[in-house]
């Protein structure tokens, strides 16, 4: 219930500013409350409708003690328990004659505690044998109807006995004898607003308790719900356990039920506390110990002494609960300024009026005696449930907003997402064609370009249709090796090695030169995932390069390949591949390069060029001489093949 | 070529040659009517199939795209009409998607337009030596179709489905380039099987299961012949 946002701007004020501000409004306040007092002391001085005054019974002869006097109603008994010998009210009324037609009762509108009627010696009344009766706090009329056989003509005599139990004195209001459909609408008037209106509100209550203990149970955090769940729980078991009189087993219950009120009151100021922002202290236990007291004594003493107890524990217990919540309600309306605080703090300060009401009743200062601070306790639940509900409704309507402000931010988001995706994968798309189109391009004006112009060059001199043929023959050859990288080989190199095994036994079976495959193991290379269609193009070129020299330098007349897989010093597996021929081999000069013929020695540069484009080592060794005669090229494939091809640039 | 004189007779082999670019057909002419085998030349379907209709050859050589229609048709109608003909592609470049519709349809085997004459007349002859080359790319072809995917790449049905773990061992081998004789020690086979299991592969992916469907049609009642 706290308005954050409102606090926020009486912080932006300057000190005096917000002093000042503050004095205003606790002077409205203050007056808002003194007008709701003046308004609460003028409802309490109506006087309800009464029976025509001609059927009032007002002057009784009063035996008490052994002693006989006149009193005139209502009488204040100084008696605080009488159950044995209760004070006896006797009078006389006139019947008129020719009414025996009609029904005549006694009203009694108000007495504590209870009361036994005899008109004419017969007994028509007794108010103990009505648990609702029998609580001093409700202010139950009770109307009793005189049997026909009873009533005579003429004079009768009505006595009442008073029975006082504590732990108020008795008291015995007017008394009125006369046909009982005039007294009745009395009668039912003071029923509906002692009776009926306080069970409707307690079944407020029991709603309330529902509807706070299941906000307390899905809201744990804040527990001031779940002790105003408890007070009213409390005030529910008190309204409506009733237990006859007497000391039997129940009537254990029913002095605990007594200490319900104090323990009641003290939930209510821990919720108004909390409510308030205070935070839970050890020593608020001390606000229980009154409740407590009185339960203990209801357990393990008796009715009389919780009844003593009563006056002085849970009366000023609720009292000083009422002024402590009207001065933290008056903070809190003052701090926060909303609703729920105020109508709060109006609620107290109406029960807080009732209660001094009622304690100058008790203390027979005013000359009724009707209590009114239970009855005004429902104006607090009407200022619960209406502060709940127009909480709820505030938070409906922030999670309304706040629920569409999320729905517009997650759409936003979204679309931005979607846009970016899409220019992305846009991007990496069109990247990815330029990087295959400039990869393509490079391989074709390596091999295909370069061949496709010296079949042009060939054709021109008009004499070479051999050499024609071999142009022709390689750039097909190059064509298809392009095609072939493009294959997914799903990263085993064997796969391309296969092909290239075709197309070399088909370039060396002319020239009559055999080539001798040893695979070393089924599996023959590790399998590399990251292998690229430009590794594969440079890894056959680099080889065909190496077949090419053996036929065309060589004069060899055996190439050999060897696939192996070694285990390297690092714990990886590395592919290796070896092409030997028995040809006349060359001379290697110190840079690497060969010394013999230039074609030769460009031959060798690009297949450094090519090794190292894809992270391979390439080892080369030739021997003219002797019986390790021929050239030996060995290429050690890396662990992981570069994902870019950063030595062509 | 004197190796000849271990095959066949060379006056008993003919070859129906099927051509529609006439320097590649003399070419190839030339190469095989060299290595003494009678050859009988067609550039289009039509004359092709009035060659045919002179007897059955021992082997067709056909281009797949034809000026008046495409290869794979006369391959299928040979296949019937004469099932002991050897049929092969004539490619350029090898593309496997055209090679294996024209297996799928009763071809044993492809040629490269460019190879040189011994070796045209080489495969030819191994091929009416009853072995049926496959070349590495169309062994991965073969077997990539075979791995199950979820959608099945367009191209030519294959009954990929039927081939034994062992016959595709073998076509991985030929993928990666082992010769069979390496084959048959890794896979613990004699060296005279391997070839039996491939001529199988070729029986499996070829018309009589072709036929088998053709049956099942006309048994429905789906067409009519």
């Amino acid at each position: 219930m706290n308005d954050h946002d409102e606090d926020a701007t009486a912080e932006q004020l300057p000190v005096r500013e917000r002093r000042r501000l503050q004095t205003s409004r606790l002077v409205q306040y203050l007056l808002l409350q003194a007008l709701i007092v003046a308004a609460c002391i003028f409802a309490l001085r109506q006087s309800l409708p009464q029976p025509p005054a001609e059927y009032l019974v007002a002057t009784f002869g009063l035996s008490e003690r052994g002693a006989e006097r006149a009193v005139t109603l209502p009488h204040f008994s100084s008696l605080r328990h009488a159950m044995d010998d209760p004070p006896r009210f006797t009078a006389q009324f006139n019947r008129p004659a020719g009414e025996a037609g009609r029904a005549w009762s006694v009203f009694l509108p108000r007495f504590t505690n209870g009361v036994e009627v005899a008109v004419n010696g017969a007994v028509i009344l007794d108010s103990r044998r009505n648990p609702t009766a029998n609580r001093p706090d409700r202010n139950t009329p009770e109307i009793a109807v005189i049997p026909a056989s009873v009533l005579r003509d003429g004079t009768n005599t009505v006595s009442i006995r008073l029975f006082i139990w504590g732990p108020i004195t008795g008291f015995l209001d007017r008394v009125w004898v006369g046909p009982d459909e005039l007294l009745r609408p009395s009668y039912d008037l003071r029923t509906l607003i002692f009776v009926t209106l306080p069970v409707v509100f307690s079944s407020w209550q029991a709603i309330l308790a529902v509807i706070l203990g299941i906000m307390w149970v899905m809201r744990r955090h804040e527990p001031a719900y779940g002790v105003l769940a408890a007070a009213m729980a409390v005030g529910v078991g008190q309204a409506f356990l009733q237990t006859p009189m007497g000391e039997t087993p129940f009537s254990r219950l029913n002095v605990i039920l007594i200490s319900s009120a104090p323990i009641e009151s003290a939930l209510v100021l821990t919720f108004a506390l909390l409510f308030a922002g205070w935070k839970w202290q050890r020593y608020g236990w001390i606000l229980f110990i009154p409740g407590v007291l009185l339960a203990l004594a209801g357990v393990f003493g008796n009715q009389a002494m919780v009844r003593a107890l009563f006056l002085i524990l849970a009366v000023p217990m609720v009292g000083i609960s009422l002024v402590i919540m009207a001065i933290v309600t008056a903070r809190s309306v003052l701090k926060r300024q909303n609703v729920a605080s105020l109508l709060l703090g109006c609620a107290v300060t109406i029960m807080l009026t009732c209660w001094i009401a009622d304690l100058l009743s008790v203390f027979q200062m005013t000359p009724n005696r009707i209590f009114t601070a239970r009855l005004s306790y429902s104006v607090m639940l009407v200022a619960i449930g209406a502060g709940l509900t127009w909480r709820f409704a505030r938070a409906l309507n922030e999670v309304d907003g706040f629920a569409g402000r999320l729905v517009t931010q997650v759409r936003e988001a979204e679309e931005k997402l979607k846009a970016s995706f899409v220019r992305e994968e846009e991007r990496a798309r069109a990247a990815a064609l330029a990087r295959e189109r400039t990869r393509l391009m490079r391989d074709l004006h390596d091999g295909l370009g370069g061949q496709l112009v010296s079949i042009v060059a060939l054709s021109e001199r008009g004499n070479g249709s051999a050499g024609i043929g071999d142009a022709a023959r390689a750039a097909l050859k190059d064509l298809r090796l392009v095609i072939d990288s493009m294959d997914d080989i799903g990263g085993d190199l064997m796969l391309a090695l296969g092909s290239w095994r075709e197309r070399a036994m088909a370039q060396l079976r002319p020239h009559d030169i055999a080539l001798d495959w040893r695979a070393g193991t089924a599996q023959g290379l590790p399998v590399h995932p990251e292998l690229r269609p430009w590794h594969v193009i440079q890894i056959v070129r680099l080889l065909d390069e190496a077949v090419t020299n053996a036929v065309k330098h060589a004069n060899a007349r055996r190439i050999t390949v060897r696939i192996e897989t070694l285990a390297g010093a690092d714990g990886f597996d590395r592919g290796c591949i070896t092409v030997e021929d028995d040809g006349k081999g060359f001379e290697i000069t110190s840079d690497g390069a060969a010394a013999g013929a230039i074609k030769a020695a460009r031959g060798l540069r690009n297949m450094r060029s090519r090794a190292a484009r894809c992270g391979a080592e390439l080892e080369l060794s030739s021997c003219a001489q002797g019986t390790d005669q021929g050239t030996h090229v060995r290429l050690t494939l890396p662990h992981r093949f570069p994902d870019s091809d950063g030595a062509a640039g | 070529m004197n190796s000849l004189s271990d095959g066949p007779k060379a006056e008993a082999i003919t070859v129906v040659l099927v051509e529609d670019d006439a320097p590649t057909l003399w070419r190839l002419q030339d190469a095989l009517a060299k290595a003494g085998y009678q050859v009988r030349a067609a550039g289009t379907l039509t004359e092709a199939r009035a060659c045919l209709a002179q007897g059955a050859p021992k082997v067709l050589l056909t281009d797949l795209q034809l000026p008046d229609g495409h290869g794979v048709d006369l391959i299928r109608e040979t296949r019937q009409r004469f099932p002991d003909t050897e049929i092969m592609v004539i490619s350029i470049l090898g593309d496997e998607e055209s090679v294996i519709s024209a297996i799928t349809v009763g071809a044993t085997g492809y040629l490269l337009k460019d190879a040189f004459p011994t070796d045209i007349a080489a495969t030819v002859r191994d091929l009416v030596a009853g072995h049926s080359p496959i070349s590495a790319s169309i062994a991965r072809f073969i077997v990539r179709r075979t791995q199950t995917t979820p959608e099945p790449p367009p191209g030519p049905a294959l009954n990929t489905a039927k081939l034994t773990p062992r016959e595709i061992d073998i076509l991985w081998g030929i993928a990666k380039g082992f010769s069979y004789a390496e084959i048959a020690s890794h896979l613990g086979l004699s060296r005279q099987t391997v070839p039996g299991h491939i001529k199988n592969i070729y029986r499996k992916l070829e018309v009589h299961t072709r036929g088998e469907a053709v049956f099942e049609a006309v048994q429905q009642g789906l067409i009519k012949l």
